[in-house]
């Protein structure tokens, strides 16, 4: 697998602000992977998102050093237009992606600018509206719908243009629980179908844990620790030194395992079955209930 | 009994909105001092209509609303808001003034209290939030947005309301982030008396915080209970697109084996596991 994005000795820091936001990161994103980004709020998750498609630096005021290349060419070579079309960006706050009267106008509008055909909107129309389930929101203003809808609006209108590669900054935040299952659902679909790169900034681990193939933990502008999903939690100490909260059931073997009943040799659960399978395994000697 | 720890009355509330959207229908509820509540339910269950109908933004299509004794459809928002007091989802859908001490004293100000009066509630309400009074004259929206949330909170509080419903407290917070905005609206809830009302989807928090919670769908309440109680009826919160935290559909999944189903933490997982497991 090559890597469609690449930081190297990148740093960033922000003209208004004295500390970097980012320092010497090193990361490399592989094409078709599904990639966690983790840490604590003000970290430089979002810096390390808007430098994937080109936000940083061509929109905003910093110093800059090191590089980052987006399918083997660096951000800062690339036209916005051009970068826009490898690389799709859902933003945390939806509102801010905005600028369409209608959901549909919203949708279409990110379509209409790379040029496609109205039989392929339309043939697009019919694939993301379902997938994000925003049907019944079609005629009302974006700024109308609730949080969550927005989010769902933020993330078709980024899907329609069928980026190689997407980078979600936190899309289901303001998401009902089944709501936010279904977004990691329409994940799952895109990397297994459509062989998309995806980056997921995300605090909920529930549902990324189990689709990630790679996680990296951003703190203070630096990567802490950047490994496959597996190994990543085997550092479970250092993780929950550094603010991260596991989901339920990893956290649950884990302090059994700090009690003496599981053993280093297995990994911690990821899913809820998994850990059903493990629990059973314990107490029932491996009898599947 | 007369029940004379009732705090608020919400009987056969119905809403339609201006356009006849329907919102409401035939919710009767009580809220009691001393409580610490979840609204949970999908998006567009009827949540946020609720809350605005408590605090008298929204006044009953039909049945009513009473707050401490006041029938919101014959009270003034001013006085209901020195009784209810509502924290918007978004702190910045609620600030408006040009600086914290502005924001906060203005509430009281509109309360017509003389301006003595404004300057301790104001300090008072900075000091139950931790906002430092070096911030008094900063623009709110040049603060971080979890000092944004205090900002509100405390505007709120200045009003002295008995009951205050905070609208998804813990969205776009980090973990760590969300465990002190709750423990603060425990502090608010223990030691303040307040009745507290939180609306969220983040059922690991209502587990640890909410002592009661009322689940909604399409505008009606499909169960409300003590938490451990409708946690333990995955299949009701299923049809608002809710499902209890994971550790508890762990317990759930398992329950044959003696794991109860109204696990709310990992701590009480493992406790379990230890009984069972024959320690």
């Amino acid at each position: 697998m090559s890597a469609v994005i690449k930081f190297e000795h990148y740093s960033w820091k922000y003209t208004r602000t004295k500390v970097p936001a980012l320092q010497d990161i090193n990361l490399e994103i592989e094409e078709g992977a599904l990639v966690g980004i983790i840490g604590p709020n003000d970290s430089g998750k979002t810096t390390l998102a808007y430098s994937m498609n080109g936000l940083i630096p061509n929109q905003y005021y910093g110093v800059r050093s090191g590089s980052v290349y987006v399918m083997g060419k660096e951000v800062k070579e690339y036209r916005q237009a051009e970068l826009c079309q490898r690389v799709g960006l859902v933003f945390s706050d939806p509102e801010a992606q905005f600028t369409a009267m209608t959901v549909e106008d919203e949708v279409v509008f990110g379509m209409e600018n790379l040029g496609l055909s109205i039989e392929e909107i339309e043939r697009r129309l019919e694939w993301v509206v379902p997938l994000t389930d925003i049907g019944p929101l079609m005629d009302k203003p974006p700024y109308e719908v609730s949080g969550g809808q927005k989010q769902r609006v933020a993330l078709a209108s980024v899907l329609a243009m069928q980026p190689p590669i997407l980078v979600l900054d936190e899309p289901t935040s303001m998401l009902d629980p089944i709501g936010r299952k279904k977004v990691f659902e329409v994940l799952r679909r895109l990397k297994e179908e459509y062989k998309s790169t995806i980056v997921v900034i995300e605090h909920s681990l529930e549902h990324l844990v189990p689709l990630a193939d790679h996680m990296v933990l951003v703190h203070n502008g630096k990567v802490l620790l950047a490994d496959e999903t597996e190994p990543f939690f085997e550092r479970m100490d250092f993780l929950m030194e550094h603010d991260v909260f596991p989901p339920g059931v990893m956290e649950f073997f884990f302090q059994l395992r700090l009690l003496g009943h599981y053993p280093n040799s297995l990994p911690l659960p990821r899913t809820l079955e998994e850990g059903t399978e493990r629990l059973r395994e314990m107490l029932v000697g491996g009898e599947n209930g | 009994m007369a029940d004379n720890n009732v705090y608020v009355k919400v009987e056969n509330l119905t809403y339609h909105y201006p356009d006849g959207t329907v919102a409401l229908t035939d919710v009767s509820l009580d809220i009691h001092h001393g409580e610490f509540i979840a609204l949970i339910g999908q998006n567009g269950s009827g949540k946020t209509t609720l809350s605005k109908c408590l605090n008298g933004l929204f006044k009953p299509t039909k049945g009513r609303v009473i707050v401490d004794g006041l029938d919101t459809r014959h009270s003034s928002i001013t006085d209901l808001a020195t009784k209810v007091g509502y924290v918007f989802q978004n702190p910045d859908h609620q600030i408006f003034n040009n600086t914290v001490w502005k924001e906060i004293a203005y509430g009281p100000r509109n309360i017509q209290l003389p301006e003595d009066e404004v300057k301790a509630r104001v300090e008072e309400s900075a000091r139950v939030v931790g906002l430092d009074p070096s911030l008094f004259e900063t623009h709110p929206f040049f603060l971080p947005k979890g000092i944004r949330q205090r900002v509100a909170i405390a505007s709120i509080l200045a009003l002295r309301p008995k009951m205050i419903i905070v609208d998804e407290p813990t969205t776009g917070q980090d973990v760590k982030q969300s465990l002190e905005i709750m423990d603060f609206l425990k502090m608010l809830h223990e030691e303040k008396g307040h009745i507290v009302v939180i609306i969220t989807h983040d059922m690991p928090i209502v587990g640890l915080y909410a002592k009661r919670t009322i689940v909604m769908a399409q505008g009606r309440i499909l169960a409300d209970g003590s938490t451990r109680e409708v946690f333990s009826h995955p299949e009701v919160l299923e049809k608002t697109f809710v499902e209890p935290p994971q550790i508890t559909r762990l317990a759930q999944m398992n329950a044959d084996l003696g794991f109860s189903k109204d696990v709310m933490s990992v701590p009480e997982m493992v406790a379990q596991f230890r009984r069972i497991a024959g320690e």
